[in-house]
């Protein structure tokens, strides 16, 4: 007989009644950054990714502007995982970040945009030897995740007979969970000290730099102020303890987007600190626990906070469904393939009109045939028709990355710029982008 | 043993009415929940999936020990 490994498991009906909105309530968005979505729809197809430059824009200025009015030597890297698109990270290149990879795949990505290895931060566990020592060659700041990676960096600085300048990645305990321990070295069981202790014994490795990286969508700015306060201890100690001078110090990124957190029903505008308030949280935290005569340069890598709220999904129903429980059920062109976050966010799904009829209990599936295919399982919406355009937001960070080539094509981005003038950034992909490299 | 009883099956979901909680079971999980109410252990357990599914008890061992821990944290199972 076949056997399947027994399971058991918890169903959350935390979610409750709270499908939201009383009868005729509907959230209508007719256009992004003044343009039409049943015109962009109708121009580059159905489902369309869409940027707008001006919100990425005003989302770094003020960001920037929250540190910069702080502290004045302090620079962002622009988080490649998060969106990598190209036209996408010339704009925060434009802005004056600097690059941020975790991959040599990021970093060929990087250099290819123009970026030069001095500018750009080489983050994450796994940093092929090869391509580790082109980046050293190259002068980009190394952050080492591990002893097996700082071993490599050794072998590599004795190969070309020089000296490395390099950062670690510190992991620490911010009062947050779940801690993210699993990359660069703990601070607390003194391991990040022991490694910095190994780095010296060899003298091949020269300590410039200290990096934590707390994780994603942190709701408490002061845990930015525990990790600045420890890695500035650290510093001290290291800098007393084997005169490496550590010139800049790196809080990664992890600043909230306003998204609405599944579970989560205070709405994102109160639970979400401000720019000021992760400022203040850090740049404090320096302040009060230098040690040296010089102030530490400080790098963030802000992803999602910069870019979620600049991208849309346009998505449009195709048909729909009474489904036995009584439910409406939408099929729509787009689905979880292109909506990674779905896991974790309830979206803003907005109508392109006001359409006629009371709200009834909807739910919206994707074009996959997966039954987890379900960008809401329970939304209150009026008859819609079929055709009918939906915004998905926000959309910007890490979906378009993380979308997977699966069942459908990947659709096309269209970015609006500043003057309000749209074009596409990516084409959608077709039956070769797909063959390609098939052999 | 006392709250494994009071599981009231339906389908693939079982609830548990002083709990108030409900779960979700595969069909193994229900026969080991099946087994469970019958008053088998453990390790009649294993024995009696080892016969039927053909299935070394070495591994069921790993399996219905990973279950039970499930059932342990659910409050099921001392
Ligand atoms: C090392 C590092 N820096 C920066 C980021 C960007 O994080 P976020 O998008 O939360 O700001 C990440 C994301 O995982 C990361 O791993």
């Amino acid at each position: 007989m076949h056997y399947e490994k027994p399971t058991i498991n918890k169903i959350d009906f935390a979610m409750g009644s709270k499908y939201g909105s009383p009868v005729k309530t509907q959230k209508i968005r007719t256009n992004i950054a003044g343009i039409n979505v049943n015109e962009l729809t109708e121009k580059y197809g159905s489902p369309l990714f869409v940027f707008t430059e001006q919100e990425i824009e005003d989302k770094y200025n003020t960001l920037y502007e929250a540190f910069s009015t702080r502290y004045s030597d302090v620079e962002f890297g622009w988080s490649y995982k998060t969106n990598y698109l190209n036209e996408i990270c010339r704009i925060f290149h434009k802005l004056g970040s600097c690059a941020e990879v975790v991959s040599e795949f990021e970093y060929q990505k990087a250099r290819a945009l123009g970026i030069e290895g001095k500018d750009i931060i080489f983050n994450g566990p796994y940093k092929p030897k090869e391509d580790l020592k082109i980046a050293v060659q190259e002068g980009a700041k190394i952050h080492i995740d591990h002893l097996f990676e700082l071993n490599d960096l050794e072998e590599i600085a004795e190969e070309l007979n020089i000296q490395i300048p390099v950062a670690i990645r510190v992991n620490m305990d911010t009062g947050i969970y779940p801690q993210w321990s699993r990359f660069g070295f703990n601070y607390e069981n003194n391991e990040a000290l022991e490694a910095v202790e190994r780095m010296h014994q060899n003298g091949k490795l020269i300590l410039n730099g200290l990096h934590a990286h707390i994780g994603t969508f942190m709701l408490d700015a002061k845990a930015y102020g525990m990790a600045t306060e420890k890695l500035m201890h650290l510093k001290a100690i290291i800098e007393n303890q084997f005169g490496y001078e550590i010139e800049y110090i790196d809080l990664g990124g992890g600043f909230a987007s306003k998204s609405n957190l599944k579970g989560v029903y205070q709405s994102s505008e109160v639970i979400i600190p401000t720019a000021d308030e992760y400022a203040d949280a850090i740049t404090n935290a320096i302040y009060d626990n230098n040690r040296s005569k010089k102030l530490p340069k400080l790098y963030l890598e802000t992803g999602r906070h910069l870019i979620d709220e600049a991208g849309y999904l346009l998505s449009s129903v195709w048909g729909y469904k009474r489904f036995p429980d009584g439910k409406k059920g939408y099929i729509m062109d787009a689905g979880v393939n292109l909506l990674y976050t779905s896991n974790w966010y309830n979206f803003n799904i907005e109508l392109d009109k006001r359409y006629e009829g009371e709200n009834e209990l909807s739910m919206l599936n994707g074009p996959l045939c997966m039954n987890i295919d379900i960008i809401e399982e329970n939304i209150m919406l009026p008859p819609l028709n079929r055709g009918t355009v939906l915004s998905i937001s926000p959309v910007g960070a890490y979906n378009y990355t993380q979308s997977m080539q699966f069942i459908r094509y990947k659709p096309a981005v269209v970015l609006i710029d500043k003057e309000g003038n749209t074009r596409v950034i990516k084409e959608v992909d077709d039956l070769d982008t797909v063959n390609y490299k098939e052999v | 043993m006392h709250t494994i009883t009071q599981l009231i099956l339906d389908n693939n979901v079982a609830f548990h009415p002083m709990m108030g909680n409900s779960y979700k079971l595969n069909e193994t999980g229900k026969e080991i929940i099946a087994y469970l109410k019958e008053g088998q252990s453990k390790d009649e357990i294993i024995q009696t999936l080892s016969k039927k599914y053909e299935i070394s008890p070495d591994e069921l061992f790993i399996d219905v020990g990973d279950f039970f821990a499930k059932l342990r944290i659910y409050g099921l199972q001392q």
